[in-house]
């Protein structure tokens, strides 16, 4: 007879392992069980070139949250976040304010230089962003205990889970005014009509929207991409405990921290022990049969970190669930919209508006230089195209952790967007596009930077397609599922099913797919933690 | 003692519909309309000897409580409905007809997706069930949540029980289609993409927002609230022209004993120590009231009538950021015979009673939307055509035989253009051309029968209707803009930031469309509060 444990968890990913680490220290025996070689699902730090090594898939952290840096001790554990000094967003030659030749737009974290610089641009600018500022942080502030709590289901007649949302109302109550009238205008509208009330520079705006966009099939000027935008300023309040940069040796660094940190607290991991199916007997689950071995994990409950499409749909016999749950399943959006270019290089980028290797590539640097070529590259991808002009977030990861790439040598990242998923018939399937893709994204990148390719040593192109085939993220979407208004809160995965429970007893979900989405925060983990801990009590009591 | 009780700013439709409560309660209530007759955009207007529809064209919207409580029939308003809602040619000469019976609008559909068709009746009855809902939620005032009072608790305990009477399947989905993308609504139901773009056409209209853009799920679901629109929509002609509901609704209110003065055009709104003392008309003139009632749009009402000093640069500021950005010209034809659209082949005359849609495709409108993002009028604008002669033969009255009078919402035609305006020469004439162009090519011969046509630009709304942006709707409709927070948070009860001054329009929730449902709210509000002070 198997060992029999505790808790089994389904997918070695960041929030898999947070929630393991957080049953373990509640004294569970428990087992997370991996189906790649490595730990960290799209957290992942990879060799992929010799001498190379590359944050595969995910590449900056903002959002992990501090409480459980704190109480899994991460540092201890070897996380250690570098940070990222600023955004420099290259122009064209004829573009800005400077005269003759091409400009660039430059924020850093130094505020009074910033300041300075959009002065430069348009000085009206500079004074709102100020105003602009403060007013996010406000607005940060106030949402961030929303990340911690358990979406209510407003249908359901037990009043105890809408407390919460209580204690939300008032504390929305006591917002002035004009906070709560902002707070609407995040939740609802485009992060370029949110902008165009504060800001003249078009940089600036397209520069700033672009964090409304990244992994949503959505463009700058769609409803409902404002709310991100704060984002950025939930790192600022955390700023003391570092959670904005990029984790040292890759975003694997992150993962291997929670996992020292779960098997320290007496959680086993288990890599390339991929999950065929969720035993489940009598409506409750009992555990897991591996796949290839057929080998069959028993366990009290089971968590799956992976997304709810491939959590029911592909790892429940069919006709365990009801069909019109099924149905929500089947409707829940992934619709991934975005790729990842690594690139070994031999040298730096030079770019025309700043030549040098400057202080100005150690931060993001955001290929972004209007709301139109934004809009653009998203109107692309609403017909199935990959942008011919698309918007790109670089990094050099190698100017702050050296180690990354052999000296003089450097590891270029690039978040790309739009790849859609689905790609218009003519263009046949990714397998076809993928080099064509890598090309676009260079080419982009030469419009700034006239000599790149010539430095490129390697190049690998993660499509949406590459992204699902590894990962097994359901068509490539970073965040386990869409983050637009309908899948956000109690809605996610599914209304009424918000709240980590699934309808199989002792089946629980604790990845992305649940409130309050994706990003390498760690709050789904361990929430769903919480949960069934929660519930484990009830039960006892 | 000020000269009256209440003085209502415009003489649109629901300008006219607060000034008739308010006066029926006894309120002695002056109603000053710019131009030289009242009803705003719901107006019958000649053109080359025949009486068109000038910019609305139905009335279906309009709640059948006011209907009643006003009583409009007595006052001359009669309403037509044709048995087509909705005919949709496709340039592949098939059409998609949606009709008041659902049995038939299935068995057509059946030619298209035996899917289709099966799914209607469900999808018909969802749309109604959270038509209801929304009907529900728009005859209500948003909830105080500053200070909430006994009513407002009330209010919500009422709304909580409509919601949870919806059903546990209902009160889910209507959460989660709310904020969702119309294209992704339809696309739940049905396969065919004629059919998705006919529907999904309701939720883009006069937005601006295409299929793809979240949030025009809703706008589809409350066009369809408190009235039979269901998933085909409305389609309800009023005999006369929409100007003979603007006749009906002032007749009522005169005979309440409202004074409605033409030609009086309000140039401020005074007020002393953030209270409002009442108007002054350009002319120089000076009334006073305690009360002032704008049926303008918010943007105008505050950033244009208001005094500055009194708002304050913040309040001045959020006004001026409410988005106002136009997107529809309307476009009056009169033709010398009806157009055959080759989808159409035979019975013409039954099916070009209702409206008639050239949306072939969500991915049409979207790009059509495209081309408005960046400051262009589109090539192929989506449109939506009624001959409402057809119904109401009294508009062509003394014409030639065979005159019909077409009336075209022409969508997307964005009130900012890039490098220009729509004065610029031929802007607006070539805008014609194309929406003339279109038609053609579903109707060939079309362009040949056309006698006379007026392009109305959304510059023009602006210009002649005092409509901020050209927005018909006062603003758009979307989340931003929308139940608690329309106009915007902390005056979305009929309450703007002076005291004593109101807004009882399509600025104000549930919003735009002849509804009426605003004016009536607002009136409530507007009796709660006088009789408080009284």
């Amino acid at each position: 007879m198997a060992e029999r444990y505790d808790a089994v968890i389904i997918g070695g990913g960041h929030n898999g392992l947070v929630s393991a680490a957080y049953l373990a220290r509640a004294g569970m025996k428990t087992l997370v069980l991996e189906q790649r070689h490595v730990l960290g699902g799209a957290a992942v730090t990879e060799e992929l070139f010799p001498g190379f090594r590359f944050s595969v898939f995910s590449y900056v952290v903002s959002l992990l949250r501090p409480e459980i840096i704190r109480e899994l001790q991460l540092p201890r554990h070897g996380l250690d976040i570098l940070p990222l000094d600023g955004t420099f967003t290259p122009l064209r030659t004829g573009e800005g304010p400077k005269a003759g030749g091409g400009d660039y737009l430059w924020r850093v974290n130094d505020h009074g230089r910033t300041i300075r610089e959009l002065r430069r641009w348009w000085p009206a600018d500079a004074e709102a962003y100020e105003e602009y500022g403060q007013l996010m942080v406000e607005m940060a502030r106030f949402i961030k205990p929303i990340l911690g709590i358990t979406p209510p289901d407003l249908t359901s007649l037990d009043p105890r889970p809408l407390l919460p949302l209580g204690g939300l109302l008032r504390s929305f109550q006591q917002l002035p005014e004009r906070q709560q009238a902002v707070f609407v205008q995040l939740m609802t509208m485009s992060a370029a009509d949110f902008l165009d009330q504060w800001f003249e520079t078009d940089p600036l705006k397209a520069t700033m929207s672009a964090s409304g966009i990244i992994g949503t099939y959505l463009g700058v000027r769609s409803p409902g991409t404002a709310y991100v935008l704060l984002h950025h300023y939930m790192g600022e309040i955390d700023g003391a405990f570092r959670a904005w940069g990029i984790p040292k040796g890759g975003t694997g660094g992150i993962s291997n921290a929670i996992g020292s940190a779960a098997r320290s607290l007496g959680a086993e991991i288990r890599t390339e022990a991929p999950v065929e199916r969720i035993l489940v007997n009598a409506g409750r689950a009992t555990g897991v049969a591996l796949a290839g071995s057929g080998e069959e994990i028993r366990a009290d409950v089971v968590l799956s970190s992976v997304d709810a499409r491939r959590t029911f749909l592909g790892l429940l016999e069919p006709g365990t669930l009801d069909g019109e749950f099924e149905e929500e399943i089947r409707r829940f959006k992934f619709r991934g919209s975005s790729g990842k270019v690594n690139l070994a290089v031999d040298r730096l980028p030079l770019f025309t508006s700043l030549p040098g290797a400057g202080e100005h590539l150690r931060g993001a640097i955001s290929f972004s230089p209007s709301i139109d070529e934004m809009e653009q590259a998203y109107d692309d991808a609403k017909y199935g195209h990959f942008s011919k002009k698309p918007y790109i977030d670089m990094i050099i990861p190698t100017l702050v952790d050296p180690t990354m790439a052999p000296p003089g040598k450097h590891v270029v990242s690039c978040f790309v967007q739009y790849a859609p998923y689905h790609l218009a018939p003519e263009l046949g399937t990714w397998d076809d596009q993928r080099e064509a893709f890598g090309d676009a994204v260079v080419n982009r990148i030469s419009e700034f930077a006239p000599r790149f390719a010539d430095s490129i040593l390697f190049r690998n192109v993660q499509t949406p397609l590459d992204i699902e085939r590894t990962t097994g993220l359901t068509e490539g979407n970073i965040f386990q599922g869409e983050l637009t208004l309908e899948q956000l809160f109690f809605n996610r995965p599914a209304p009424g099913h918000a709240r980590f429970r699934t309808p199989v007893r002792d089946l629980w979900l604790c990845g992305s797919s649940t409130h309050p989405g994706g990003g390498i925060m760690g709050a789904n983990g361990r929430i769903a933690a919480l949960e069934v801990l929660r519930s484990r009590r009830r039960r006892a009591a | 003692m000020a000269d009256l009780d209440v003085i209502v700013v415009g003489g649109g439709h629901n300008a006219l519909v607060t000034a008739a409560y308010l006066a029926k309660a006894g309120r002695r209530t002056l109603v000053l309309e710019r131009r030289d007759h009242v009803g705003g955009a719901a107006e019958t207007a000649e053109l080359d000897g025949v009486r068109v529809p000038r910019l609305a064209d139905t009335v279906g919207r309009i709640r059948p409580s006011v209907v009643k409580d006003l009583d409009l029939r007595s006052h001359g308003l009669r309403l037509a409905a044709p048995d087509v809602r909705v005919f949709a040619p496709q340039p592949d000469g098939r059409a998609i007809t949606l009709w008041s019976e659902q049995a038939r609008t299935v068995a057509g559909l059946r030619d298209w997706s035996g899917h289709d068709a099966d799914s209607y009746p469900d999808f018909d009855r969802l749309v109604r069930s959270l038509g209801r809902f929304l009907a529900e939620l728009a005859a209500e005032t948003p909830p105080d949540i500053k200070a909430p009072g006994i009513g407002d608790a009330l209010t919500g305990l009422k709304l909580g029980r409509t919601f949870r009477g919806l059903g546990k399947h209902d009160s889910h989905t209507i959460l989660r289609v709310l904020p969702m993308a119309v294209a992704d609504f339809v696309a739940e139901a049905f396969e065919t993409d004629a059919l998705r773009a006919a529907i999904a056409w309701r939720g883009v209209r006069s937005s601006f927002l295409g299929p793809w853009s979240a949030g025009s799920t809703a706008i589809l679901l409350a066009d369809g609230a408190g009235n039979d629109g269901g998933a085909a929509g409305q389609t309800v002609f009023a005999i006369g022209g929409p100007g003979a509901l603007s006749e009906a609704l002032a007749s009522a209110a005169r005979k309440a004993g409202a004074e409605i003065r033409c030609g009086a055009d309000v140039a401020a709104i005074t007020s002393l120590d953030n209270r409002v003392t009442g108007v002054a008309l350009a002319s120089g003139e000076e009334l006073t009231a305690p009360v002032v009632v704008s049926g303008l749009d918010p943007k105008r009402t505050l950033v244009g009538l208001a005094d500055p000093v009194t708002i304050g640069p913040s309040m001045r500021w959020r006004a001026a950021n409410y988005r106002t950005p136009g997107v529809v010209a309307k476009v009056n034809l009169v033709v010398d015979r009806l157009p055959r659209f080759t989808a159409a082949a035979g019975d013409d005359d039954q099916l070009l009673r209702g409206r008639i849609l050239a949306a072939p495709g969500i991915d049409a409108i979207e790009r059509a939307f495209d081309t408005a993002k960046y400051g262009r009028a589109s090539d192929t604008p989506v449109l939506e055509a009624t001959i409402p002669s057809l119904v109401d033969p009294s508009l062509v009255d003394g014409a030639p035989e065979g005159t019909h009078v077409v009336s075209v919402s022409a969508q997307y035609a964005p009130y900012t253009l890039r490098g220009g305006t729509w004065d610029d020469g031929g802007r607006a004439d070539a805008f014609g051309d194309q929406v003339v162009a279109v038609l053609d090519g579903l109707a060939p011969g079309f362009a040949s029968s056309v006698r006379a046509r007026e392009v109305i630009t959304p510059l023009d709304l602006e210009r002649d209707y005092g409509l901020s942006g050209g927005h018909p709707l006062h603003g758009e409709q979307a989340l931003d803009q929308f139940f608690l927070w329309r106009p915007f948070l902390g005056s979305g009860r009929y309450r703007l930031p002076i005291d004593g001054l109101y807004l009882c329009a399509s600025g104000a929730h549930p919003g735009g469309g002849i509804t009426g449902q605003p004016g009536q709210n607002a009136a409530r509000e507007i009796l709660a509060d006088t009789k408080r002070r009284r």
